[in-house]
């Protein structure tokens, strides 16, 4: 997919000189340095591959920018505005391609963004068993814990749920999994069988959709951030449905003082939060912690 | 042989006449097939908004070989198989004149580049331009090549009874 987005030069150097497997992310600034990010160190993208000398390291420009763009939305920019009002685009093996330029706003409404003026290629990878640590702490003998997942961007939070839904799929037949994928990032390469899916809709609605249609016994869902997501969240909860949920924060200090999770916290809806970083590398485990926020599972 | 030869000297002159009137004719098609892509395209972006290659592939077959494969050449640009440039696009398209192709080139490289809104504003922009260009290659047509047809007759003729 890569290939078909970036310029042939730059597609080139990071297929040959580039271990893909690792990189996490590339970033392109209009007359700036592209910058590559691998196994979760940011280096500057040169003829040779990864480096950290500023002076071999390949410039963006903004037509660079712009064509990749361009072709990322299958060369038809207006058939994904609703994406690029929110900032980004998605494809269809679920690259996220964030986006920076300028937004063209009518009477408060996004209309628009244009002038686009730097992307970062966000590549997802499936690691097979990276949630395996904090499964036996989610999936209990009571069932399976409201959790919410804590780290800063570009931890592996989107990953660790894919591999847990790919682990609920391997051991539990029985449990219908809701997955609520807002950005058409979670559904790319799930090997499990029993989940379904509703793409490109709010919180609010997903959640209210599909627990009246599909009845599942989990709802898994990404980047939790919005007042309506916490009303979904808690009509989740009184539903009978168990929630997976991510949300960004560096720290569980941070989270327990974040205003929008009060209610939440207060009300013990989640009875796990497992706390990623990118200390050792995207999805090291910094803990897991109960509703009371003492600590079950300590670092690795 | 004196007949052969006169023979050959009359079809030749029909033949000039047929590639000139041709030529018209393809100029003259090549206009309306534009149009109705571009039409299609404005209409299909807002509804549908489905994606540039798939619509240009749906295009009528019927209409899409009077485009003297600008369609192929935008296709393959899509695809990453060539360039946007005039000597990829307009490889098939010698009737077209240099002007005539960089207005063309200029509408394909506006294509899927903004959003429903201002694809469509730019859309029914080229069009007032292409249909000035379709009453212009319609005239050429009625002037140029029927006359070009009738003169090719007329000298054919000409040289026949000069020969005899």
């Amino acid at each position: 997919m890569l290939s078909k987005i970036l310029p042939e030069k730059i597609w080139g150097i990071i297929d040959r000189k580039v271990n893909l497997k690792a990189v996490n992310e590339i970033r392109f600034r209009t007359d700036k340095p592209i910058i590559v990010c691998v196994s979760g160190k940011n280096y500057f993208l040169s003829e040779n591959g990864a480096t950290s000398n500023l002076s071999s390291a390949l410039f963006s420009s903004k037509i660079v920018i712009e064509d990749i763009i361009f072709r990322a939305s299958e060369c038809s920019i207006y058939s994904v505005n609703e994406q690029i009002k929110k900032g980004f685009i998605v494809t269809e093996n679920g690259v996220r391609i964030g986006i920076g330029g300028n937004i063209v706003e009518e009477n408060g409404v996004i209309k628009t963004m244009t002038n686009f003026s730097s992307c970062n290629i966000r590549i997802p990878h499936n690691v097979k068993n990276c949630s395996l640590s904090a499964f036996p702490f989610i999936v209990t003998e009571n069932g399976i814990e409201n959790t919410l997942i804590i780290s800063p961007p570009g931890c592996g939070k989107t990953t660790f749920l894919k591999d847990f839904v790919n682990q609920l799929g391997e051991r539990n037949n029985a449990l219908n999994v809701l997955l609520l994928d807002e950005r058409g990032e979670l559904d790319t390469k799930l090997s499990s069988n029993f989940y379904d899916k509703i793409s490109f809709c709010t919180k609010k609605v997903g959640f209210e959709n599909g627990i009246r249609s599909l009845s599942p016994d989990l709802i898994v869902t990404d980047e939790v951030g919005q007042e309506e997501d916490i009303d979904a969240i808690l009509y989740a909860s009184t539903s009978g449905v168990k929630v997976l949920a991510t949300t960004h924060a560096d720290s569980i200090e941070t989270f327990c003082r974040k205003p929008l999770f009060q209610k939440l916290i207060q009300e013990k809806i989640f009875h796990r939060y497992v706390l990623l970083s990118k200390r050792n590398g995207p999805g090291t485990f910094e803990g897991i912690y109960n509703e009371n926020f003492s600590r079950i599972l300590n670092k690795f | 042989m004196k007949y052969l030869f006169i023979v050959i000297i009359f079809c030749l002159c029909l033949f000039v006449g047929y590639v000139i009137y041709t030529k018209y004719n393809k100029r003259k098609k090549f206009y309306s097939a534009l149009i109705m892509l571009a039409e299609k395209l404005s209409v299909e972006i807002n509804f549908s908004r489905e994606r540039l290659k798939i619509l240009i592939e749906n295009f009528d077959a019927g209409t899409k070989k009077n485009l003297l494969g600008i369609d192929e050449g935008f296709i393959s640009y899509l695809d990453k198989k060539n360039e946007l440039t005039i000597s990829d696009i307009f490889s098939k398209a010698n009737c077209l004149k240099q002007d005539e192709k960089e207005f063309i080139l200029l509408f394909l490289k506006t294509l899927g580049r903004s959003d429903v809104e201002n694809q469509t504003k730019e859309i029914s922009s080229f069009l007032q331009r292409f249909n000035e260009k379709k009453e212009e290659t319609e005239k050429e047509f009625k002037k140029y090549g029927s006359l070009s047809l009738k003169l090719s007759v007329v000298a054919g003729l000409f040289f026949t009874i000069l020969l005899i």
